[in-house]
């Protein structure tokens, strides 16, 4: 609780600093089923495994807000990167600048990023697509490519209270010059319609609920897939996230 | 004219202390196809040539600073580490393929026995982070790197930047690599029509290899950059080749074609290292050929599987694939470890 209140604070004073700008924030609030999902806490699958995180990250690029009347806005390419990782709260704020004023009835995204910035040479992967920085971990350097989504942990077996580790690295971004897996994945979310103005900032919710990751279209037992990276099955987990990110509460920090 | 010549003359005072790195001309032989690396984005100059250069031989790169990229990649040995099948890294853990030659990277489609990676840039990145090999983390590299004050002096006049990120860093071993062009074989020279003749065995070398080989081996660059299943085994649990990239099971066994530029001096020969002269290679695939599914239909044109060469085919063949030996190059001194 004493956690949210911090991160709510520093949301407030990051919105009053740019109380001006024409903006509007995805926030991203990570579960699992009813529960906030925190790191080493001890969770049960829809399939009675239980269980532990240890690294939850995904990356969320390619933002469009759509108007009422249909039309969209595109977020600038070369700013519409990011990567949410559970072990740093502020990534869980993605800041959406210069937003032109309207009604906006949706929100999407791509959970995941486009083939074209997996095969941009090396000085326009910046920030969070810095291999050498800010996406450490998150790319496969023997088969170039993006890591989209990586969730890890361990299992607790009752009998032997043996600690297993599982680990899910999720990418494919449909290959360079043969064709592979593309476990890119879009996601487009309705809002109840938004107003944004310079005085009217949202703070778009998006709730992912992570016990959704196993029980969704495949069920995905831990115990008969420890490890999935770069294999068939990573298209299941891709077809099962996809479903996991929903909309949340859209409030105005400012008014 | 007095003005200009003076404001000329101030323009020039200051450029003193202004970031100035030389441009190093990089010349595309006129018998090689069109470089796919783009040269603009990162132009080669002097000071990130011989920044790659140190970065190349400097085992900052590894996790406990024992292996460099000129470890496995010795230039005596054409860029590929001579007398090892398999290549050691950090701990002397044994890697699983045979390491490649890294000259002519400009003009190279895809990267490593599996195309893995399609662009120079990444290149150094699969050797720094792979376990068996520099088992070291690239974000970590930069941190040891910015730590240097010696190095941060070079990226500044490599790059003019303060902060070195892995953009400078791997730019400047593209450059390194990317300007190591092997073109002035006797072949070269022969087929430049640069005065120079190839006697008669390597002449009927040369035909033999039109017939026989050129089809996989194609260009002057002696590649066409595909994916071929040669025959070397029909065990492929411990190596599935490019369909561990692919994921599709017609890649199975399938390794890149090499090029044969240096063969002369890039034994061990095939992704497993498995032979030692040009003489088992060439009886290879006159006799030796271990047949499966995706054997490359090439090699399947005949009663038994292969390309049937005679004794003295072969040797004609290894005549003519020495005249790719590209001795200037071996020895320039430019792409040595400077001391």
């Amino acid at each position: 609780m004493k956690k949210k209140y911090l991160l709510f604070l520093i949301l407030s004073i990051f919105i009053l600093i740019s109380a001006d700008a024409q903006q509007a924030i995805m926030q991203f609030n990570n579960f699992f089923g009813k529960e906030d999902f925190v790191f080493k806490k001890e969770y049960t699958t829809a399939f009675g495994e239980k269980l532990s995180f240890v690294t939850l990250n995904y990356f969320i690029s390619n933002i469009k807000l759509i108007k009422k009347n249909g039309s969209e806005y595109i977020i600038p390419q070369d700013s519409s990167y990011f990567l949410m990782k559970q072990a740093d709260p502020s990534s869980k704020n993605i800041v959406l600048k210069n937003i032109p004023k309207g009604k906006y009835k949706s929100i999407s995204f791509t959970i995941g990023v486009d083939s074209v910035r997996n095969t941009m040479p090396v000085e326009k992967r910046t920030g969070c697509l810095d291999v050498g920085a800010a996406a450490r971990g998150m790319y496969w350097v023997w088969n170039s490519g993006y890591i989209f989504f990586k969730l890890e942990g361990k299992t607790v077996n009752e009998v032997d209270s043996l600690r297993k580790n599982f680990q899910y690295h999720i990418g494919g971004y449909g290959g360079y010059d043969t064709k592979t897996i593309n476990n890119i994945k879009t996601k487009t979310l309705d809002i109840p319609v938004t107003k944004i103005t310079k005085k009217k900032n949202p703070v778009i919710n998006i709730n992912v609920d992570i016990a959704k990751f196993f029980d969704n279209i495949t069920p995905v037992k831990i115990a008969e897939h420890r490890s999935v990276m770069w294999g068939d099955f990573s298209v299941k987990i891709a077809d099962n996230y996809v479903n996991i990110f929903n909309i949340g509460e859209v409030v105005y920090q400012h008014e | 004219m007095i003005a200009v010549m003076l404001i000329a003359a101030i323009i020039s005072s200051f450029s003193v202390n202004r970031f100035a790195p030389k441009p190093m001309q990089i010349l595309i032989p006129s018998n090689f196809p069109k470089p796919t690396y783009n040269l603009q984005s990162n132009p080669v100059t002097e000071e990130g040539f011989a920044l790659g250069r140190k970065l190349f031989y400097d085992g900052i790169l590894s996790r406990d600073g024992t292996i460099s990229c000129g470890s496995c990649h010795q230039q005596a040995s054409a860029f590929i580490h001579g007398g090892h099948d398999l290549s050691h890294g950090v701990d002397d853990q044994l890697g699983r393929r045979n390491a490649l030659p890294i000259f002519n990277a400009l003009f190279k489609k895809t990267f490593f026995w599996d195309g893995g990676v399609p662009s120079l840039d990444f290149v150094p990145v699969n050797p720094i982070e792979n376990p068996v090999e520099m088992d070291e983390k690239l974000d970590h590299v930069i941190k040891k790197l910015n730590a240097s004050a010696a190095y941060k002096i070079l990226f500044k006049k490599a790059f003019d930047v303060d902060e070195i990120t892995s953009k400078e860093l791997l730019h400047a071993l593209a450059q390194f690599m990317g300007a190591m062009i092997s073109s002035n074989s006797k072949y070269d020279k022969y087929v430049r029509k640069e005065g120079i003749e190839l006697n008669t065995d390597e002449l009927a070398g040369l035909n033999l290899f039109k017939q026989k080989c050129s089809e996989c081996h194609a260009t002057d660059l002696f590649t066409d950059g595909s994916y071929r299943n040669n025959g070397i085994t029909n065990d492929f649990n411990s190596d599935k080749g490019r369909e561990e990239i692919t994921l599709n099971p017609s890649d199975r066994g399938k390794f890149k074609v090499p090029s044969l530029r240096n063969v002369e001096y890039t034994s061990p020969y095939m992704h497993d290292g498995g032979f030692e002269t040009l003489e088992e290679v060439l009886e290879h695939y006159n006799s030796g050929i271990k047949e499966s599914i995706t054997l490359d239909p090439l090699l399947k044109q005949n009663k038994s599987p292969g390309i049937p060469l005679t004794k003295n085919e072969q040797q004609q063949i290894i005549a003519f694939l020495k005249t790719l030996t590209d001795t200037a190059f071996l020895h320039d001194q430019r792409f040595s470890e400077q001391h």
